[in-house]
């Protein structure tokens, strides 16, 4: 299209569409002017603004009603040539101003006229195109007192379509050019600023406009939520650059004290307001209230920009009406403080740049006045707070919270203020402890037991990839609230009044409380945990930096007596469960040992606790403890980490506790002394909690003395012992011998009650001491191995000559086999008088008794010397009266036997006096005695070798084979439900040791007989698969002591094969087996047959 | 009065043999903590950290022979060592150093420990140890080693070795004093200066183990093998008389010390018991049963802040315990 660049040019072209219009006021016509003038440049319309206008303006004026869609076309055609040109003539555009207004006034109403939406938008747009086209100062003369009804009818018009239109571009458009209207555009077209005395003068004029525009602003922003954030967000724009224009403290400071005479007409005049320190205070004072409309509204709005836009509204006009809004200032800053924690990051961020932004300007520290504002308001919400917490859901406390939270932030170290004051204390702590009241009614967590000591071990050396600080957190769950957040929030504010507040004073209020009332402990304590990780700056966002923080000197001092409080025998030694000591756990241990045997299946081990109500406030009491006590284990893991590696001092006094409840049968209590455990290797510097005891092992064993000492205090010692003996290695010997020791006394002084729990802490002891001394098997052991090994090579050499005859027959052979035979039969007749077997030969051992004097004793290593002594005690205790504590005596028997193995003089003698008791345990106790019993004398016969033949033979085998022989027939009629009874397990076990028991004691002949004849009745396939496999074995190991017997028993049974002499001199070989039909020993016999031949 | 008997603060283990010797010092320097030194049967010295209760530091001088004294000198970082390998070792513990310094070589095979005075002039002090014939005392001025005198009791008086010393210096008088207890059982008041025995007071039977003297009461206790215990006190005319003596259930006192402040007695016992005392009217307070072997040595202490005066007890059983008691006042 071309373009006509000169005036003539386009004059001649808009010349005759110009003349039309002025005729014929159509659409048509309008629009074909429209049309010509895009083909106009820029400057030459500018010539002819006028010109073309004129038709337009007119056709405006022109009396008598319009077509809409006229006026419309005419509105649009006019803002076209707005768009492209300036206004260089005051009178035109105050002319056009008023004329573009009027085409939505009705004439005869105040109301807007009922015109379409369309027609409003292009006024709204025309307006809005109007003053940006003014030339410079043109536009000042808008702004005269005596252009004010123009004005503020145009205002009027436009809030009211801002608020009254349903579309939302009208809204929009009417707020935006509200905005121009009161020279507050933020586009950058106005490159004009206005000087001081203009500002000034635009200020007192727009006063007048104030209270509507403000008023009729909140109505919009307060309305229809639904009416969408945009809109809000203009309004919220147009509100603070109009306050903050108007009532700028820049502008009012320049304020005369006295009405300038008026210089217009009276009836203007009275329009015009004053802006005096009276008029400022009034007006101040009814925005106070419009703003805290605004802000209650919008702080909560749903949408993160609305909320922005609020905090954007905080920042402007506490940056310049910080006095002539001094009302609104608290409202003002409750924005900020409650958006700081904002659950968008954009408006968090904002929000904390807004506020770092002031503390950097000192605007709140500094001035009194708003820290004043922030005390009164901190003051106000903890008086309230308490209310607020007992009657507000869990969003309404979120909120409150979150406000809370904001104020200390905001506060810094002013917070001290309202700390100082004992009533909001007393309010701010009343509520806390209000909302952080556990819910305690779960009974699992008292019925949670760990079981055993295996338990601890796993988790103990699982610990060595140690969790993470944050993660240990067990959940808690509370009265008052469901949300997590809350907790969070709550978390976060006593960290930061640790942080902020004095902690002297806050640690002595909230310890009191602790002490004051059960009811108040669990939370107290909660509080002074997050005090004290505030305190250290753990995990702590802040504002403004302090210096009056605790000193390293000081929060060890608090964090030590906070310690003593919390392990304290009142507050650490508290009932978790409902069984005495011990008395419930021995019978769920039975109980769960018969169902093990009875139905072989592990089911639940829970004695499920009587779960009615009328049992529950017990429940609810233990449950309560057990909180209290984790609450406490996770302070101490906190102020580890608040302390770091200046705690390890503090070990000295709380390790022990530690251990002690990481031992405890509640569940909950173990896992969370775990958890501190892991916390305190995490901040002292050590690799796993097995290093943390391994290291401190003497300070353990200096409280573990000590409690044994005073025997009322110490039923936790044994459990805290074993957990050291678990974790420690060889080092740790010197340290604990005297304890060892100690252990020894009391239970020789208290083996009534005690028994039990000492005998499992022996049972550590020597397990760990067979664990650091395996070196045990020293040189005479091995050597004796090899000797055996020669000997039973010679025997074997022997067996395979035996075998080998039948085809090669030298007679010295024969001879030698004889004589050799002849020789072992003496053996096994138990006439050893033999000069090859003279060094075995035990000495008796009354000598053996004689034998050890005291200054023989005096250099025993000392695990030697400890598992004397305590194979001393076992002697004594086999006989006691409890099952349990005999199985467990047994237990402890077999690891000293373990220990002392490469100790003969001192183990015989010892196993000596523990044999009569033993064969006692063995012949007539309990099932469960005779297996464990029968597993000691395995190991015994293993360690002690031929020193036990004779009594083995003589006092336990007889009975031995009796009971093999009469339980036979009833297991092998048995059905498959035998295989879980203890009999079955008894014989199981027998058979499993017999063998390698027979080998090691080198039986002879008849008593090998009397083993292979109890024996033989289970290689019947009528006996469970599982009893004769355990009956070959029994086989197999006699074989390697005496394969030729064991030939020919087996043989005797069921011979495969005939033998013929070699010679016919010799008379037939006959065995009893030979030719039988298949019998149900077939199978066994021939398997075994096949091994030996093999 | 059916108090539980208390339980140590807390037990030192690690010496690894027998503790014969014990020695406080709390207050040398503000940043080094509180230190408690330990002579022991294998020849070593111990120097236990009373703030973390672990060793800090090993010391080796005597050729593993045992030690039965060790004493600091106050002020400075000097400690004094006797041994059974007829050396006294004189230690400088500064900046770690654990290397003995000096030595002097003794003449006595004796138990009898030494005695130290500290005179008013920096850096010099008296020693009084066993001299070279039986019942000699000699009388060192250190460090310079030069003998001041040789104290010998007149030819017929058969009082025996010298079994413990105790060197004071009383307000009044410009000389100092020797207190040493003998094999016979008496206990004589020597005048350094004159070299002449001012008092001789036969109080026990048995050897004197042990004697602790309290000068501003002019009052002291002596404990021997047998089962009394000793209070003499010295008069104006420095005459040695006994004020009362108090039975004991079991014989064999091996180490007396007055608390510093001047109210508590403690005794070590070879009946495994330290036996606690008030110093004023001797009335027996406690009974501290925890040792499970003799008690060979007991220390109070030097007076901190008031209430965290320590009481240790050094054991055959290899263990030193430490104990808070009576501190409530």
């Amino acid at each position: 299209m071309a373009v006509f660049d000169s005036p003539q040019e386009a004059f001649g072209i808009l010349r005759p569409v110009c003349i039309q219009l002025t005729k014929t006021q159509t659409v048509e016509n309008v629009e074909r002017l429209q049309s010509k003038l895009h083909v106009v440049s820029d400057s030459a319309l500018q010539d002819l603004q006028e010109y073309v206008l004129f038709p337009l303006r007119f056709a405006l004026k022109t009396p008598g009603t319009k077509r809409e869609s006229l006026v419309q076309s005419i509105v649009e055609c006019i803002t076209f040539v707005l768009s492209t040109t300036c206004i260089k003539k005051q009178d035109l555009l105050q002319e056009l101003f008023s004329e573009l207004c009027l085409c939505l006034s009705s004439p005869n109403s105040q109301q807007s006229a009922p015109v379409s939406e369309e027609l409003k938008l292009a006024v709204v747009q025309g307006l809005h195109t109007l003053m940006h086209s003014a030339y410079g100062d043109i536009i000042l003369s808008l702004y005269q007192p005596c252009t004010l009804p123009h004005l503020g009818f145009a205002i009027s018009l436009l809030l009211t379509l801002a608020e009254q239109e349903k579309s939302k571009q009208i809204k929009t458009s009417a707020l935006k050019c509200l905005q121009v209207l009161l020279l507050q555009c933020d586009c950058q077209d106005h490159p004009k600023l206005l000087d001081d005395i203009e500002t000034k003068q635009l200020g007192d004029l727009l006063a007048s406009f104030l209270p509507g525009i403000s008023t009729a602003l909140t109505r919009i922003i307060t309305g229809d939520f639904k009416q969408g954030h945009v809109i809000i967000i203009s309004a919220l724009k147009v509100f603070y650059k109009t306050v903050g224009f108007i009532m700028a403290d820049e502008q009012l400071a320049r304020i005369p004290k006295d009405k300038e005479k008026p210089s217009v007409e009276h009836r203007i005049a009275e329009l015009m307001v004053h802006r005096d320190a009276n008029w400022v205070k009034n007006t101040g004072d009814k925005l106070a209230a419009l703003i805290e409309k605004i802000v209650e509204f919008v702080s909560v709005h749903p949408h993160w920009k609305a909320r922005m836009e609020l905090i954007e509204l905080v920042q402007d006009l506490l940056m310049k009406c910080r006095q002539s809004l001094l009302k609104s200032v608290g409202h003002l800053l409750k924005v900020l403080v409650g958006l700081v924690n904002d659950e968008n990051p954009d408006v968090q961020c904002r929000c904390n740049n807004v506020l770092k932004n002031f503390a950097d300007q000192r605007i709140v520290v500094e001035s009194r006045a708003l820290t004043d504002i922030l005390s009164e308001n901190l003051h106000s919400l903890a008086t309230a707070l308490p209310r607020l917490m007992s009657s507000q859901d869990d969003q309404g406390k979120y909120s409150t919270l979150l406000l809370l939270l904001g104020y200390l932030k905001l506060l810094g170290p002013k917070v001290n203020f309202v700390l100082h004051s004992v009533a909001h204390l007393h309010r701010l702590s009343k509520a806390l402890i209000q909302v952080l009241e556990l819910d305690v009614t779960d009974v699992k967590i008292v019925e949670e037991r760990r079981w055993g000591p295996d338990g601890l071990a796993e988790s103990s050396s699982s610990l060595s990839e140690p969790p993470l600080f944050k993660s240990k957190s067990q959940r808690k769950y509370f009265r008052f609230f469901t949300d997590e957040r809350i907790f969070l929030l709550l978390r976060e504010i006593c960290r930061m009044l640790g942080y902020y507040g004095d902690l002297y004073l806050l640690v002595d209020h909230f310890t009191e409380l602790y002490n004051e009332s059960v009811i108040y402990r669990k939370q107290a304590a909660m509080i002074l945990n997050e005090l004290i990780a505030g305190a250290a700056g753990i995990e702590v966002e802040v504002l403004h930096e302090t210096n009056s923080r605790a000193s390293a000197e000081e929060l060890k001092e608090i964090i030590t007596s906070i310690l003593e409080e919390y392990i304290s025998q009142k507050n650490w030694y508290l009932v978790t469960s409902n069984e005495a000591e011990g008395n419930r756990e021995e019978l769920t241990m039975k109980h769960s040992d018969l169902q093990t045997i009875t139905s072989g299946v592990h089911t639940c081990h829970l004695v499920p606790l009587p779960s009615s109500s009328e049992l529950s406030p017990i429940v609810c009491s233990m449950n309560s403890n057990i909180w209290q006590i984790c609450i406490q284990l996770e302070g101490i893991g906190c102020f580890a980490h608040a302390l770091g590696i200046e705690f390890r001092l503090l070990l000295m006094s709380a390790l022990y506790p530690v251990l002690e409840k990481a031992g405890d049968k509640t569940l909950l209590i173990s896992q969370v002394a775990t958890g501190t455990m892991v916390d305190i290797c995490h901040a002292c510097a050590y690799d796993s909690p097995r290093d943390l005891i391994n290291h401190n092992a003497d300070y353990l064993v200096n409280e573990i003395s000590l409690n044994l000492h005073q025997m009322s205090l110490s039923s936790h010692t044994p459990i805290v012992l074993e957990i050291m003996f678990q974790n420690s290695d060889a080092g740790l010997l010197p340290l604990v011998e005297d304890v060892i020791q100690d252990v020894l006394f009391s239970l020789d002084q208290f083996h009534d009650e005690r028994a039990a729990s000492f005998l499992s802490v022996l049972r550590t002891v020597l397990a760990a001491l067979a664990r650091w001394f395996p070196e045990a098997k020293d040189d005479k052991q091995l050597q004796e191995q090899n000797f055996r090994k020669e000997k039973y090579d010679l025997h074997q050499g022997s067996a395979t000559l035996g075998k080998g005859f039948a085809f090669t027959t030298p007679a010295e052979e024969i001879e030698q086999f004889l004589l050799d035979y002849l020789r072992n039969k003496d053996v096994a007749d138990g006439n050893v008088s033999d000069a090859d077997n003279e060094e075995e030969q035990p000495l008796p051992p009354e000598t053996e008794m004689n034998d050890v004097c005291p200054d023989v004793e005096a250099s025993l290593p000392v695990q030697t010397q400890i598992a004397k002594d305590v194979m001393e005690r076992c002697i004594h205790l086999l006989s006691d009266k409890d099952l349990k504590t005999r199985l467990k005596v047994l237990d402890v028997l077999e690891l000293c036997v373990t220990v002392l193995q490469s100790h003969e003089n001192q183990l015989l003698p010892m196993v000596h006096r523990a044999w009569l008791p033993l064969v006692h345990r063995l012949t007539n106790d309990d099932p469960l005695a005779v297996l464990r019993a029968f597993k000691v004398l395995c190991t015994l016969g293993n360690k002690c070798g031929d020193f036990l033949r004779n009594r083995f033979c003589k006092d336990i085998l007889p009975k031995l084979a009796v009971s093999l022989a009469t339980q036979a027939p009833v297991s092998a009629r048995a059905g498959p439900v035998y295989s879980h009874t203890l009999a079955f397990k008894l014989q199981l076990a027998v058979l499993q040791g017999l063998g390698s028991l027979c080998k090691k004691l080198d039986l002879g002949g008849g008593d090998l007989n009397k083993v292979a004849d109890a024996c033989l009745i289970y290689l019947s396939a009528k006996q469970p698969m599982k009893l004769q496999e355990a009956a070959r074995s029994v086989f197999l190991h006699l074989m390697k002591v005496d394969p030729d017997t064991t030939w020919f028993i087996l043989n005797e049974l069921h011979c495969p094969l005939l033998y013929e002499p070699p010679h016919p001199s010799l008379h037939p070989v006959s065995l009893s087996g030979m030719a039988k039909p298949r019998t149900e020993y077939t199978d066994n016999v021939l398997l075994l047959l096949a091994e030996l031949q093999g | 009065m059916a108090l539980a008997p208390p339980s140590p603060q807390f037990v030192l283990r690690g010496s690894q043999s027998a503790v014969n010797t014990l020695h406080f010092s709390c207050r040398s320097k503000a940043h080094s903590p509180p230190l408690l030194f330990s002579g022991s049967l294998g020849g070593l010295i111990h120097v236990w950290n009373l703030e973390t209760r672990r060793v800090d530091t090993t010391l080796d001088g005597h050729a593993g022979q045992s030690v039965y004294w060790v004493k600091t000198l106050e002020g400075q970082h000097l400690l004094l060592s006797q041994g059974r390998d007829l050396k006294l070792c004189l230690w400088d513990l500064a900046e770690g150093r654990n290397a003995p310094v000096d030595s002097l070589s003794l003449d006595s095979v004796g138990f009898c420990k030494g005695s130290v005075l500290t005179e008013g002039t920096q850096g010099c002090w008296l020693l009084a140890v066993p001299g070279k014939d039986m019942d000699e005392v000699q009388v060192l001025d250190m460090p310079s080693k030069t003998s001041v005198c040789t104290l010998k009791p007149e030819a017929g008086a058969k009082v025996g070795m010298p079994m413990c010393l105790e060197l004071w210096k009383p307000a009044s008088s410009s000389g100092p004093l020797l207190l040493a207890g003998y094999e016979d059982g008496s206990v004589i008041l020597w005048d350094v200066s004159e070299r002449s025995v001012l008092s001789r007071l036969a109080c026990h039977e048995e050897p004197v183990m042990s004697l602790d003297f309290d000068s501003g009461r002019a009052r002291g206790v002596s404990g021997s093998s047998e089962k009394v215990l000793c209070v003499w006190s010295l008069d104006e005319q420095q005459n040695l008389k006994v004020c009362r003596t108090q039975e004991l259930t079991n014989p064999g006192i091996a180490d007396v010390a007055i608390r510093p402040d001047g109210k508590i007695l403690a005794t070590a016992g070879w009946d495994h018991r330290i036996r606690l005392f008030g110093w004023k009217q001797l009335k027996p307070l406690a009974v501290l049963d925890y040792h499970s072997a003799a008690v060979h040595c007991v220390a109070f202490s030097d007076p901190g802040r008031p209430g965290e005066q320590l009481l240790a007890g050094g054991s055959k059983d290899q263990r030193i315990s430490v104990w808070s008691v009576y501190n409530q006042t």
